[in-house]
């Protein structure tokens, strides 16, 4: 399997698992879409959009001591946009409406970044 | 002293995180990311660079863009407020030109302030001297510069030019 097929099968994993998904991402450390689930539109706007989320989110967690970042949460009225680090490779960004149960979330989101992190 | 807001933009390279490095007078904030395409360096900016400048009697703070078109919505969002605008090229660099007048009249469709065009890496072989880039940007020569900003001492002129653009309107 290609590391294009296997990032594309993981993804397709995690959204088994948390079918109330609706967008998956991942994207490089400079913001480029590397594999999505979702809409394909946004896919690249998100891509580069999580990059920053995450560069700026680092800064804010280095300037307030909070230590390292571990995760990005947007919350809207509607949905959540969450997004992880994957090890210093990419970056794991989902969007789950506002239902969703945030834990268990958290804690697939978590794993699956371990494992995208051994692919990329 | 109240502060003055300034983007600093263009495209990927042209010493956008440098020239805030080399001037800013208070801890700067940047944000740099592993590049994974090949740009000519290690990290890019992802989200912005801060930092600050007292000059002319002015409190400058300089707000750095990140260059790549994915980063569009950065333009935007920094350039809000701003009273000018620093536009930085690449004289060995003139392939990237277009995207400068890109950013160029993005930024300026949206926050119409005076700009000044800053132009490095003229100590490469093969440059497009500042006269050149004035007349592909059509901007006035006058608001031209060459500078280096890894130079301490050459690195506010540009500023100090945009600074005189803004006090004359």
């Amino acid at each position: 399997m290609s590391k294009q097929e296997q990032l594309q099968q993981i993804l397709n994993e995690l959204k088994a698992a948390l079918p109330e998904l609706k967008e998956i991402i991942v994207a490089s450390p400079d913001g480029l879409p590397v594999a999505q689930l979702g809409e394909s539109e946004i896919a690249t706007r998100l891509a580069a959009m999580a990059a920053t989320a995450q560069g700026l989110g680092k800064r804010i967690a280095t300037t307030t001591h909070l230590g390292n970042l571990v995760e990005i949460v947007i919350r809207g009225d509607q949905a959540y946009f969450i997004a992880y680090a994957i090890g210093d490779k990419g970056i794991l960004g989902l969007t789950t409406p506002a239902g969703s149960n945030l834990g268990l979330v958290r804690l697939e989101a978590q794993e699956y970044a371990r494992r995208l992190a051994e692919v990329l | 002293m109240e502060p003055l807001k300034v983007i600093i933009t263009g495209p990927v390279g042209a010493g956008k995180s440098t020239l805030i490095r080399t001037l800013s007078e208070t801890e700067v904030v940047d944000t740099d990311a592993i590049a994974t395409e090949a740009i000519g360096k290690a990290t890019t900016t992802v989200a912005l660079d801060h930092g600050t400048l007292r000059l002319d009697g002015h409190l400058l703070h300089l707000f750095g863009t990140p260059g790549q078109d994915r980063f569009d919505f950065m333009w935007e969002i920094l350039s809000q407020g701003a009273l000018g605008i620093l536009l930085m090229v690449r004289a060995d660099r003139p392939d990237t030109l277009p995207a400068a007048r890109n950013i160029l009249d993005f930024v300026v469709s949206r926050t119409p302030v005076p700009h000044v065009v800053g132009v490095t890496h003229l100590d490469r072989p093969r440059v497009w001297q500042p006269e050149e880039i004035a007349l592909f940007l059509g901007t006035p020569l006058e608001r031209v510069l060459g500078f280096d900003p890894r130079k301490p001492e050459e690195a506010a002129r540009p500023l100090a030019r945009l600074l005189e653009l803004i006090g004359t309107q």
